[in-house]
């Protein structure tokens, strides 16, 4: 069963990478684009906890980084396994199932990712800010949309049985 | 105590995800602190290893949307060079059908003005004709003047937006006419503003109903134009020759179009009309 889910994780993995690379930008706005592996991830720790969520944003944040700037190498892999284990860790202790709830945590989520990430660049304060508020709010906000069609499909059957 | 084992056991649980969170900052850190040489062997080492199947997927997938937008792309230029085929293919056609009607030869290549006659000479003899196209249309004079059946005559006089056509049964214009069959050369010319006839050799063989069209040699017309078909031959006053009444291909009084090719003179017959 582990080994069943471990394939599918890989098969997920793939496809978010996929359609991060090549779906993202033919659906951007503006040049805004959704972040699928985010999402990913997220999606990861409220289904398998703090652990796999962890080990997954390492990989992820490391691919990240691989495709980004030589000198920024870390950066991402650290902000997403920090995220992939913090969600993972609300999910855990204080979250039921509710979508509303998982959105916020995925908007959250995108705006802790960003700063921890662009915290530890090179980038300078108003390079930062710049960045943020032009990149990182557009591309949040068609995140959390995208994230919300994604989730609601995903996590359907479980809300039926909870209000059932 | 069962309850105690359960709190222990999420405890466990979550220091082994504390365990593993460090770890794997531990990690991270480590290659955000490495110095720039080594990241850079790190970053290449992956791109051509392991990221190499990964890139290799994406690229394929780019490519085959790529593929998919140049199909689409294609199919519209497709469809579009269909379109000026048929319409290229159609006016070949329309081309050919004038040509056949003109006799209009291949490497006549001068452009064509269509004209409308708007009027003729008030006499009882229709030497020349007024066409609806001038100056401002490019006309020139001693430009020839054809229509659908064969030659019409020449521009003889050009204003601004009108001209006067000098028809071939003016008794001033003299052309030269061949002989399609015997290649013989004659100048044709109207003495009485009705008949056209050229004299020629007794001897060269011409008969009722051989074609004539323009020689070419007098400059102003180009060759190949058809002129009309042999009436009658006609004994000349000299015995070596013999004059042929010529039936025009084109009746000029029932003319309504003319097309006017904007041929100028030959630099000789230029010369000698300067």
């Amino acid at each position: 069963m582990k080994k069943l889910q471990v394939i599918i994780t890989i098969f997920a993995f793939l496809l978010c990478v996929i359609l991060q690379t090549t779906v993202a930008k033919w659906i951007s706005v503006f040049g805004a684009t959704p972040d699928f592996l985010l999402i990913f991830i997220v999606y990861l720790a409220f289904k398998r906890g703090t652990v796999v969520a962890a080990l997954w944003g390492f990989l992820i944040g490391f691919c990240c980084d691989i495709y980004g700037p030589v000198e920024w190498l870390g950066s991402a892999t650290i902000a997403m396994t920090l995220l992939g284990f913090l969600v993972g860790l609300l999910e855990a202790r204080f979250l039921t199932l509710r979508l509303s709830l998982r959105i916020v945590i995925l908007a959250l989520g995108f705006v802790f990712y960003d700063l921890i990430y662009l915290s530890l660049t090179t980038l300078s304060h108003s390079e930062m800010t710049h960045f943020f508020l032009t990149r990182s709010i557009p591309n949040g906000v068609y995140t959390v949309i995208c994230g919300t069609l994604i989730f609601y499909f995903l996590f359907r059957s479980k809300h039926r049985k909870t209000h059932v | 105590m069962l309850k105690l084992g359960g709190i222990f056991r999420k405890f466990c649980a979550f220091g082994r995800g504390i365990l593993v969170l460090a770890f794997l900052l531990f990690v991270a850190s480590g290659m955000r602190l490495l110095p720039m040489p080594a990241k850079e062997r790190l970053t290449s080492a992956f791109l051509s290893t392991v990221f190499y199947p990964v890139q290799y997927l994406v690229a394929s997938v780019d490519d085959f949307r790529n593929v998919l937008g140049e199909n689409e792309k294609l199919k519209e230029e497709n469809a579009r060079l269909r379109l000026e085929l048929d319409y290229a293919r159609d006016g070949l056609s329309e081309l050919v059908r004038l040509r056949a009607l003109v006799r209009f030869d291949n490497h006549w290549d001068y452009p064509i003005v269509t004209s409308r006659i708007i009027g003729r000479n008030p006499g009882r003899l229709v030497t020349t004709l007024i066409v609806n196209r001038g100056l401002a249309d490019g006309l020139k004079t001693d430009m020839p003047v054809f229509s659908m059946s064969g030659l019409v005559g020449r521009v003889a006089k050009v204003a601004s937006h009108h001209a006067q056509v000098q028809v071939l049964v003016d008794p001033n214009l003299k052309f030269s006419v061949l002989n399609v069959r015997t290649r013989t050369v004659g100048f044709a010319e109207s003495f009485d503003g009705k008949r056209l006839a050229a004299t020629v050799p007794a001897h060269a063989g011409i008969r009722e109903g051989d074609t004539l069209v323009t020689s070419g040699l007098g400059g102003i017309f180009p060759k190949g134009i058809g002129v009309g078909v042999v009436k009658e031959m006609v004994p000349h006053d000299m015995d070596v020759l013999s004059t042929m009444v010529i039936q025009p291909f084109q009746e000029v009084s029932q003319l309504e179009e003319v097309f006017i090719m904007q041929k100028e003179p030959d630099w000789i017959v230029r010369e000698l009309l300067e």
